[in-house]
């Protein structure tokens, strides 16, 4: 779990990020597995330093300051040689988990503390900066590294007590500043509402217990407190303790000056029967005369533990006195006098309420949990960490020290030579009066768009000081330039250049163009030229296509000014991309997918649409010409960070925007029909075909897919706003789950290039248990509810759709999704964006999203069963991979033969046998609940289908469906809207045929029969069992191939019978039955099918 | 004060519905272990997120060692947070450390909640004479010792023993969060955690509970789970989830959301 040095280094200022490479030196000379907070403790004394330096002010003076630094030395020596080394010496020693986190510590204190921190972060958090960029600073890194325990024992060691080292660190040496201390802020303060509390907490000396008990005291009514709680006794042995030991002057000050009296002896004694009842009322009258004469608040009678009172042993009639005798005192001193007590458990305290119910109102009882012995017990507070953190609370606060003027922060900060350069130039262009906006401009366009906002606000401020003359703005002026050209310099030159250049590449091609229209309406042919001579260096790692568009960019901005010439020349453009069309309806078809990407946001896609549409174009050819993965996934990375910078510089540019977007809608528009009238057919046609040639029974689901697909794809499709999309949503509803599955694979397959751009979910996969040996189990059916175990399922989907973006997903049981799900699904939907459960969002703007469910959009009914079936797809759905067995048994007659056929199928066993048909259901149920697609069908198609028993659900049962999904009505009600609302949004809703799996089994049926008279002859009759026909009809169903099952009763079955003539001796009476055999499974698979290799013979 | 504090614990409420829902994270964890699970409820409740003072997300400079002895100041936080946000009933969902918190509370405050439902709840962390806690007090100490030699080995033995079930996703989230406290504050938390006993005062909640288990837990033996059913004074239950370790809703949400929900509907 190491940190790699790098990561952690990205975190650091560069003078933090030299200590940490010191740190990891020191490590590696000692051939440590990690870098640790003690390793940078050593580099951080090693040299001159903030730490050292603090160090030397922290000391205790009495030893020589020479010594104390050799002991802390050795002592951090010797801790690092405790280590153990790790075999191999690393050229890195990654940083190890706690200096990380004590990184991350300083981060979030810097975060919450700007005011301390450079002034470039300033700038940073203005723009909404992501954290990342918050660079940590040596102090807040040494802060933080002084928390971690190890540092501070290996620093006691030497005499050192860390938080005096903070103090030093947060205190400069020099007292030029003020030394102002502001109360620490802890949470109590904040309670302002409470008095008492905050009158306490600042005073009170650990005991909480004490704090509470005092609060109790202070109250109008129930203002005695029982406490209550294993530690209940201590507490209130501690706080009696506590206030007479004269500590008083912790309380709060109403009740300074209270005594406690303890009759808890007395009381015990008496109760015991070891005094007389005058001598416990003297007591108590002593008592109340001392409350009286109290100068004081008054006094606590503390009568102890209940359980003195509630013992066996004790009398009854002198436990009553008492609590009469008690009573009375506080009816008459009730001012002046408390009660205390405590209960080691509520349950003695309910026995005495049993026994004397109006107890608690006589004596104004309070029960008051006690849930931990004081404090100051012993246990705790061994620990040297605590003390030295308690005067610590609230430094970080003390901001006066932490502001370093705005100028040294400028000096100390050492720009690079190119931006010096540039800062000089322009710093003369200001003096001279001239112009500011030039080159800086220019330069801030290859800053990402976050920070070029900034800097055009910098700008505006510039100008505004550019109205008054006088020399103090002109140093204003420059001192922001300054300031200015630092952060441009610390952004590009000296932090993540990678990350600089990508986002360079593509901000110069519109980024340009916005400004050009915008600020410089003029367009001078200097400043394209500018511009060209910008492009060239970036634009020298792009991708040709990409290089060959800027050429037409440029020529469409300058004519920006007459509309007449750029409506001339967008003819002209479109000759050109029909001519690129037309060049490309040669090349296969998908060679023409890419023109989803056309839909770039709206404001980019406005301002310069001629060249989005080129782009893509271009794309699409490479697209064509290499399926190699890692050019493509290259191109829509680079095109995502076009998008998103599109975005965020839309908000600019909106007037411009708005009037070229105009101009510009026709030429979009106009390509689209046109390029599609043609791509059509061609488009429908292929994959119509290809399609069938996988899903052979599916002819209308297929075309409206195919139509849906090419019509999408032509430009047809979805328009969002102004805006083509290039996500395309189909729905496929209604049964024949293997029959979806595949088409959905085909269609990765086809649009994408392989099978692997499949993405299959099952969002049912919650409530689904899949047993073993299923045919339709996990991996063969892409059930991969395994794989994303402790993930939700829509962070499962971002990261493979991250992974690969272009991709078919494929969303079985859409409508078991659960709340998380539905609301990114229907987000993505609109937006064209996929959000993950953290909220970061994917693009799917190159994905085909198909969502499957056994419901149908009509009338929300299972198909399926409206017409009783022989083999029901439910049925097929749980069938498993038995073993098979041919026995023989005789016959009575030959009644059985019709038809002619000597092979038939014996019914299924539900109809036979009611019995075992419920005994079946008890299980099934569960697996119903849980298998396939069915929704909420069970219910309602069994409501249906009651009288043919055709889903084996018992009536009785139908409660129990329920109880899966515990949700309440409302819940699934809910549900309900929301898939009809999602499918009214999808390019189109295709409704599936069922399977028509008796067709099948008649076919196969047949087919074994012929083969059987061939190798049999034609006495004897063959019986499958229904199990061993659903088995063949599931492994018909789920090959890839047309002949399977015929191939598997060629090479499998006929073999088998033909041993079985062999072995038997087989008469016009015998019959030889194929069963499954239930508990053993298909050890050994033949080849193409889910059938059994051999079947046994009995 | 209200709002500083709000402020100060990252109190948010989210979703919409009439009824509040209270999410209170146990220990080294914040408000974010939750995310698995918020989804399924903020269409139906308002649900109300806040961080311990002790959790990483808040400043540690809020954190203080003086006040936050014992689980009464905890208390103290939650019920202002309610009195803050006007909520007058709510239920409330605590895990672990916060269980404990929302049983006092509850003590305190027993016409604010509805329900309490107590994840990984145990009154008392040590082993005394017949009850059965998990730990010996040498244990403890062993343990707390480790923290302060080694935090960081503490940490990466301590989370995945702790979340129990085999995710390794979980397993990070929980040491993020872990590593995100401050070590000081761990371990004085940690101190103080173990020290409370909360077995005498559990009569005292009148509230009913329902308390949720998973099979094994390293921190919680199924005994205290009867045992907290036996002496909580309201009318409770006991929920057995059927997964592994001290933090179902990071290890398995889907399974918790649902269970929560009907819990919640009882």
């Amino acid at each position: 779990m190491p940190t790699p040095v790098s990561a952690a280094r990205q975190c650091l200022t560069e003078e933090a990020a030299r200590v940490l490479d010191d740190a990891v030196a020191v490590a590696r000379r000692r051939s440590h597995a990690q870098t640790t907070s003690l390793h940078a403790i050593s580099a951080l004394l090693a040299l001159p330093s903030a730490l050292r330096d603090a160090c030397a002010r922290a000391r205790s003076g009495a030893y020589s300051p020479r010594l104390q630094f050799r002991a802390l030395e050795l002592s951090v020596g010797v801790s690092l040689d405790r280590l153990p080394s790790s075999s191999r010496a690393l050229e890195e020693p990654p940083v190890s988990n706690s200096l990380m986190a004590a990184i991350k510590r300083s981060q979030a204190n810097q975060r919450r503390h700007p005011e301390s921190c450079h002034l470039h972060h300033q700038i940073i958090q203005g723009q909404q900066q992501t954290t990342s960029l918050l660079k940590v600073e040596l102090k807040h890194l040494i802060l933080s590294i002084l928390d971690d325990p190890i540092v501070s024992r290996v620093l006691g060691e030497a005499g050192f007590r860390s938080c005096d080292i903070k103090i030093a660190i947060i205190q400069p040496p020099v007292t030029r500043f003020s030394r102002t201390r502001f109360p620490p802020i802890f949470l109590c303060n904040l309670t302002d509402s409470d008095p008492v509390q905050r009158s306490f907490s600042l005073e009170v000396s650990g005991d909480e217990n004490s704090r509470r008990i005092a609060q109790v005291l202070l109250k109008k009514t129930g203002k005695n407190p029982l406490l209550v709680g294993t530690c209940a006794i201590d507490a209130l042995r501690s706080f009696t303790e506590c206030i007479n030991k004269g500590k008083g002057s912790s309380l709060p000050a109403e009740l300074a000056g209270l005594s406690v009296s303890s009759a808890e002896n007395d009381i015990s004694e008496f109760v015991n029967g070891g005094g007389s009842e005058d001598k416990l009322g003297l007591k108590f009258k002593e008592l109340g005369s001392a409350a009286e004469q109290c100068s004081g608040p008054g006094i606590v009678v503390n009568f102890g533990d209940l359980k003195a009172l509630i013992e066996e042993s004790v009398s009854g009639v002198a436990v009553s006195f008492v609590v009469s005798q008690l009573t009375r005192l506080l009816e008459l001193h009730g001012e002046k006098l408390w009660l205390m007590g405590a209960a080691g458990t509520n349950e003695t305290y309910s026995k005495l309420l049993g026994r004397f119910p109006s107890i608690e109102k006589d004596w104004d009882l309070h029960p008051l949990p006690i849930t931990s012995v004081p404090f100051n017990d012993g246990f705790c507070s061994k620990s040297s960490l605590m003390g030295s953190f308690v005067p610590f609370g609230g430094f970080f606060s003390t901001t006066s020290d932490f502001r370093i003027p705005l100028s040294r922060t400028n000096q100390s900060f050492t720009r690079c030579k190119l931006c010096t350069e540039k800062y000089e130039q322009e710093a003369a262009l200001i003096q001279k009066g001239g112009s500011t906006s030039s080159v800086a401009d220019q330069y801030s366009e290859s800053l990402p768009s976050w920070l070029r906002m900034a800097e055009l606000d910098a700008e505006k401020l510039v100008d505004v000081a550019k109205t008054t003359d006088d020399p103090e703005a002109l140093n204003a002026k420059i001192l922001r330039l300054q300031k200015k050209w630092n952060d441009i310099c610390w952004q590009i030159h000296q932090v993540q250049p990678k990350l600089d250049i990508s986002h360079a590449r593509f901000q110069v091609p519109s980024a340009e163009d916005f400004l050009l229209s915008a600020n410089r309406k003029e367009g001078s042919s200097k400043d394209s030229s500018v511009i060209k001579s910008q492009h060239a260096n970036p634009s020298s790692s792009m991708p040709t296509d990409f290089q060959k568009v800027f050429p037409f960019e440029q020529d469409i901005q300058i004519p920006v000014a007459s509309a007449a010439e750029n409506r001339n020349f967008q003819s002209e453009l479109l000759d050109k991309v029909s001519k690129s069309q037309q060049i490309e309806m040669k090349s296969p078809w998908f060679a023409r997918y890419p023109t989803p990407n056309l839909s770039l946001p709206p404001d980019c896609a406005s301002s310069s649409p001629v060249t989005s549409v080129t782009t893509d174009l271009g794309l699409g050819t490479l697209y064509a010409s290499a399926s190699q993965e890692p050019d493509s996934s290259k191109i829509s990375g680079d095109k995502e960070c076009l998008q998103n910078f599109s975005g965020s510089v839309s908000a600019e540019v909106d007037a411009v925007s708005e009037s070229t977007s105009h101009q510009v809608a026709p030429s979009s528009s106009c390509s689209g029909p046109n390029m599609g009238g043609q791509s059509d057919i061609r488009d429908f046609k292929s994959l119509r075909r290809f399609l069938a040639e996988k899903v052979c029974w599916q002819d209308e689901a297929i075309c409206s897919i195919s139509k849906a697909i090419s019509c999408c794809r032509a430009g047809n499709g979805r328009h969002r706003g102004s805006s083509l999309r290039g996500d395309i949503w189909l729905t496929f509803l209604g049964p024949d789950k293997v029959g979806k599955k595949r088409i959905a694979s085909a269609l990765a397959e086809l649009m994408f290039g392989t099978k692997e751009s499949l993405i299959s979910v099952d969002l049912g996969f919650q409530d689904r248990v899949y047993q073993s040996n299923m045919i339709f189990g996990h991996n063969e059916f892409g059930c991969s509810g395994t794989n994303f175990r402790g993930k939700t399922v829509i962070d499962y989907i971002a990261g493979e759709l991250r992974k690969k973006p272009h991709s078919v997903v494929f969303l079985q049981n859409v409508d078991k999704a659960d709340n998380l799900a539905q609301r990114s699904l229907s987000q993505a939907i609109r937006t064209g964006k996929f959000a993950d459960s953290y909220g970061r969002e994917i693009s799917i703007n190159n994905t085909v999203i198909v969502m499957a469910s056994m419901i149908t959009k009509g009338d929300r009914t299972f198909l399926s069963s409206k017409e009783p079936k022989q083999f029901p797809e439910e049925i097929i759905l749980k069938a498993r991979r038995y073993q098979m067995q041919i026995l023989m048994e005789c016959i009575a007659g030959d009644s059985d033969r019709s038809n002619g056929m000597n092979v038939r199928v014996t019914p299924r066993k539900g109809f036979l046998n009611p019995k075992s048909v419920n005994k079946r259901r008890l299980t099934e149920t569960r697996d119903s609940m849980v298998q396939g697609e069915i929704f909420e069908m069970p219910k309602r198609a069994h409501k249906l289908s009651r009288s043919y028993l055709d889903l084996n659900l018992p009536v009785d049962d139908l409660e129990d469906i329920d109880y899966g999904d515990c949700d309440s009505d409302s819940i699934s009600e809910n549900s309900e809207a929301w898939l009809e609302e999602l499918f009214d949004q999808v390019d189109e809703n295709v409704d599936f045929k069922s399977f028509n799996f008796d067709a099948l089994a008649g076919k196969i049926v047949k087919d074994i029969s012929l083969k059987c008279q061939r190798s049999l002859g034609t006495k004897v009759v063959l019986e499958i069992d229904y199990e061993a026909m659903v088995q063949m009809l599931a492994a018909a169903w789920l090959s890839d191939r047309n002949r399977a099952v015929e191939e598997w009763v060629e090479q499998v079955l006929c073999r088998s019978l033909a041993e079985a003539r062999q072995k038997y001796h087989l008469t016009a009476q015998s019959a030889l039955k194929l069963v499954t055999c239930e508990g053993t499974f298909v050890e050994e698979q033949a080849p193409g099918a889910c059938l059994p290799a051999r079947i046994n013979l009995n | 004060m209200g709002n500083t504090l709000l402020e100060a614990l990252n109190v948010r409420v989210e979703g919409s519905g009439q009824k509040f829902l209270v999410l209170a994270h146990g220990f080294g964890t914040d408000q974010s272990v939750w995310k698995g699970i918020l989804p399924s409820f903020t269409p139906y409740y308002r649900v109300i997120l806040y961080d311990l003072v002790c959790a990483g997300s808040v400043n540690p400079d809020y954190f203080d060692f003086r006040r936050y002895t014992t689980l009464d100041s905890y208390v103290d936080d939650l019920i202002n947070i309610l009195d803050a946000l006007k909520v007058d009933r709510c239920a409330y969902v605590g895990h672990s450390f916060s269980a404990m918190i929302g049983i006092l509370a509850s003590i305190r405050r027993p016409e604010l909640f509805t329900k309490l439902i107590l994840i990984g709840a145990s009154p008392r962390f040590l082993n005394d004479k017949d009850y059965h806690g998990g730990f010996e007090r040498g244990e403890i100490e062993k343990v707390l010792y480790a923290m302060e030699a080694n935090y960081n080995a503490w940490v990466q033995g301590f989370a995945p023993l702790a979340v129990g079930a085999d995710v390794p996703d979980a397993v990070r989230e929980f040491s993020r969060t872990l590593f995100n406290m401050r070590p000081d504050i761990t371990l004085f938390v940690s101190r103080s955690i173990f020290n409370s006993d909360l077995r005498g005062v559990l009569g005292l909640v009148k509230v009913s509970c329902c308390i949720f288990q998973t099979t094994r837990d390293v921190s919680v033996p199924t005994s205290v789970a009867t045992y907290l059913r036996d002496h909580l004074g309201g009318r409770n239950t006991v929920e057995t989830l059927d997964t592994e370790g001290h933090l179902p809703h990071l290890s398995a949400p889907g399974l918790l959301a649902t269970k929560l929900r009907r819990a919640l509907s009882r």
